[in-house]
């Protein structure tokens, strides 16, 4: 299944993405990145990998990727 | 394996502000050109001002005109290099105050290349002053702290309307305030360099974009401002797409 990855350094603190998970999957948290931005992060076992927040996010924080399974 | 990620033509971090249109519109940008497979054909024109920040971000050829000539500086590349892809990526003080004449020429001549106009209803670079075409009355400007009136400064102007009235191929408007509206913006700008491709007219699309800077807002309230506010007197849609020979909010 497909999961949303943010690399939070990038991220600026707009909160953009939080208003558009649909699973409300994004936590937005008091900590700041080096830049000095608040970020977020993301519930991995919420998130569906819609991709939302990679359309919506202005830094280009999000990729999507898809998980591979290791089965045995 | 990834799904979605960053265009590999975007090769800096974004410099705009927390929550800048901008930076989603130089994102649906880049993707159209590799999604089409045109990075190598592109010459991409940038106007003094925000979105002269995608300048160094985007691994293209790129020219800075000068202050709201863009669409004639483009209209120039086009006419000596026919077979490059030109794109103007302008804001909205650019294209339709100080460089009104501009744009319009370019949109009489038809001539074939794909404008972009970032509709952020201010003036963003200088500070936020008020824009004569797209702030809305009653909106707060560093130039109109009481809001603008219609009395002193008349009412806000839908170009599209008047760009409706001239012959070109492609005139479209759309939005960043969901994820939904970004898509459908990605596809009249991508529609717009397939008109290029293959040799149709002149496509513009203007996006209506935050500005939460300059707006004193927060990027989640200024989304929700051109949701409720901006997008009533700036209808979206297509306004003209002679290909279809059909036109939209007019």
């Amino acid at each position: 299944m497909a999961k949303s990855n943010a690399n939070t350094e990038l991220c600026k603190g707009c909160r953009l993405c939080i208003q558009v998970c649909p699973k409300q999957a994004i936590i937005p948290l008091e900590d700041l990145n080096k830049a000095g931005y608040k970020i977020i992060a993301i519930n991995t076992a919420a998130c569906i990998g819609c991709g939302m927040c990679y359309r919506m996010c202005p830094d280009y924080v999000f990729s999507i990727e898809q998980e591979t399974k290791s089965y045995g | 394996m990834t799904a979605l990620k960053k265009p590999r033509s975007i090769i800096q971090p974004v410099s705009f502000c927390a929550g800048c249109g901008h930076a989603i519109i130089q994102r649906l940008i880049a993707e159209c050109i590799e999604e089409l497979g045109l990075q190598d054909q592109i010459i991409a024109c940038c106007d003094i001002a925000c979105s002269e920040w995608s300048l160094d971000a985007l691994d293209y050829d790129f020219i800075a005109g000068p202050h709201g000539r863009i669409a004639a500086v483009a209209t120039g590349i086009k006419k000596v290099r026919p077979d490059k892809i030109v794109y103007a990526h302008a804001g909205d003080g650019s294209s339709y105050v100080i460089g009104l004449t501009e744009t319009c020429y370019a949109a009489i001549r038809d001539v074939p290349i794909t404008m972009i106009v970032v509709n952020n209803a201010c003036l963003g670079m200088t500070g936020g002053q008020m824009n004569l075409a797209t702030t809305l009355l009653g909106d707060k400007t560093s130039s109109s702290p009481y809001g603008r009136s219609k009395d002193s400064t008349g009412h806000p102007v839908d170009m599209l309307k008047l760009i409706q009235n001239l012959d070109v191929q492609f005139a479209a408007r759309g939005a960043l305030f969901d994820p939904r509206h970004i898509e459908e913006t990605k596809r009249y700008i991508k529609k717009g360099f397939e008109n290029q491709v293959s040799k149709k007219g002149f496509s513009v699309i203007e996006v209506l974009s935050p500005c939460p800077t300059n707006w004193n807002l927060s990027p989640v309230d200024a989304m929700k401002k051109i949701r409720e506010e901006n997008t009533k007197v700036f209808p979206l849609g297509i306004y003209v797409d002679r290909e279809e020979r059909g036109t939209g909010c007019g």
